[in-house]
């Protein structure tokens, strides 16, 4: 996200802040690493990888916050796993001290910003917060490691979940349900780098059933699908002769606008696609008065 | 799971054939109650337009047939979990492709691209790593211009969080091509 989104860190720094939260650096932090490719690889060294970063975070005596699902996706899991594991803790903390002064103890939690602000913030909290609403429409993608496996997120329903949607009513945004809305966007599992020819197809069936319903902006918590959404938009209309130019905005960037952060530091100037839209802040400017 | 249910299997390789390594997937995926329902198969959004046929995948480990670690279909999963969120039988799909793909990274089964990923870790600390662009628009945005991870520390002279990434983590086996012309040459 730091190295790709830096809007995104902008807006949930912003977003954390606002709302009282202490945002600590975690220096010396890795990769997560990516669940999809590195644990292809090798598990155990994804899992000692991951086991740093979260020792970082325990000298911090402080809760990981993850911006994206592949993020969580392997610090939730390994985390979990290590804590009730000791076979492998004992495993990864041999090799953890390859790496430097790492132990893993199981003191922390590793949390989602949209658990966050779905769960602990709730819509509830965040009315009071909010300086403005957007009248708009998003088609809301969930991706795939924000609630799935279930068995160890534990957040809710992976196959009708609705966290997002609940959330961003209370800023205006109404959720529009499309076909197919929770599958995955194709980027996943290494499948992007592997067969990019395989993603685009995915992706394609994913975007034709997001253009039946002619959302707004695409709205999603994750950075990887964030980049899947935006360049395989641009693929498309070069390679397939489509027309798409829809916005990408992240669950983030969005909350932050609302809560009134300047509009330059939302990021949507840095946007591949749909670079005129602006929150449609004129039309919602008109309903106020019209109150 | 039971020791008389192993003989049922028929291994087509026995050659570095890693027995440990398959009990492992039994121990953690709960493949043997698979009823080849295909389930997996329907929900799998890759496999509605690939190659990728889970139920065949997980039949093929169930019977011992080495010959999933050399399928390329095996790297098409985007890991999206469906099958494993359905699976009647609470079998774990996804992580026994998961358990085979670390099988075949072993034998040398990892595409070059998977390899440069690799490569970005060891040397920047990220799958993804920064660029001037990305530099710019931190800046712009009023951040620090690098995030205060390892290659930040690296940039200012201190690199040995990097060096032991390179020494110690995801050490993969020379490609199979290259294999091939190493015996060759011999």
């Amino acid at each position: 996200m730091p190295n790709r989104y830096p809007a995104i860190e902008k807006s949930t720094r912003f977003v954390m802040k606002k709302l009282g939260y202490e945002i600590l650096e975690m220096e010396r932090a890795s990769c997560c690493p990516a669940p999809g490719v590195f644990r292809s690889f090798n598990k155990v060294d994804w899992m000692v990888a991951g086991a740093r970063n979260l020792c970082i975070a325990e000298k911090l005596d402080a809760d990981i916050l993850t911006v994206c699902n592949g993020c969580f996706g392997t610090l939730q899991e390994i985390n979990k796993h290590l804590k009730e594991n000791e076979e492998h803790r004992d495993i990864v903390n041999e090799k953890l001290k390859l790496l430097g002064d790492y132990e893993f103890k199981g003191t922390i939690n590793v949390r989602h910003v949209a658990e966050v602000l779905g769960y602990e913030v709730g819509p509830w909290g965040l009315e009071d917060i909010i300086t403005r609403k957007i009248a708009a429409r998003a088609a809301v993608h969930y991706g795939c490691h924000f609630l799935k496996p279930t068995r160890l997120r534990e957040i809710e329903s992976s196959e009708g979940p609705t966290i997002v949607e609940e959330l961003i009513e209370v800023l205006g945004v109404e959720s529009v349900r499309f076909k197919e809305q929770l599958t995955c966007c194709g980027a996943g599992g290494g499948v992007k780098a592997y067969d990019g020819k395989a993603s685009d197809t995915i992706f394609e069936e994913k975007m034709k059933n997001i253009n039946d319903v002619q959302p707004d902006f695409i709205l999603d918590i994750c950075p990887f699908c964030h980049l899947e959404y935006e360049t395989a938009q641009d693929q498309l209309n070069k390679n397939k002769g489509c027309n798409y130019d829809y916005p990408v905005i992240h669950l983030s960037q969005l909350v932050a606008y609302c809560m009134g952060m300047d509009r330059e530091f939302v990021g949507l100037q840095y946007q591949l696609m749909g670079k005129e839209y602006n929150f449609g802040v004129e039309e919602a400017k008109k309903e106020e008065e019209a109150a | 799971m039971t020791e008389t249910k192993e003989d049922h299997r028929q291994f087509k390789t026995e050659e570095d054939f890693d027995k440990k390594f398959f009990k492992d997937i039994e121990r953690r995926s709960n493949i043997w109650q698979c009823i080849q329902c295909g389930t997996c198969t329907a929900s799998c959004e890759s496999g509605r337009w690939t190659a990728l046929k889970t139920r065949m995948i997980l039949r093929k480990v169930v019977l011992g047939d080495l010959s999933v670690l050399e399928d390329p279909d095996i790297w098409l999963c985007t890991t999206c979990y469906q099958c494993y969120e359905r699976c009647p039988r609470d079998v774990r799909p996804t992580d026994v492709i998961m358990e085979l793909r670390n099988y075949a990274t072993k034998r040398g089964n990892i595409s070059p691209n998977h390899r440069a990923v690799v490569g970005y870790f060891k040397k920047f600390g990220h799958a993804v790593p920064i660029n001037d662009e990305i530099r710019k628009r931190r800046v712009e945005l009023g951040l620090e211009e690098l995030p205060p991870t390892a290659f930040k520390f690296k940039e200012e002279g201190d690199d040995k969080d990097l060096i032991k990434f390179e020494e110690h983590l995801f050490d993969l086996p020379p490609l199979k091509e290259e294999k091939k012309k190493e015996e060759e040459k011999k």
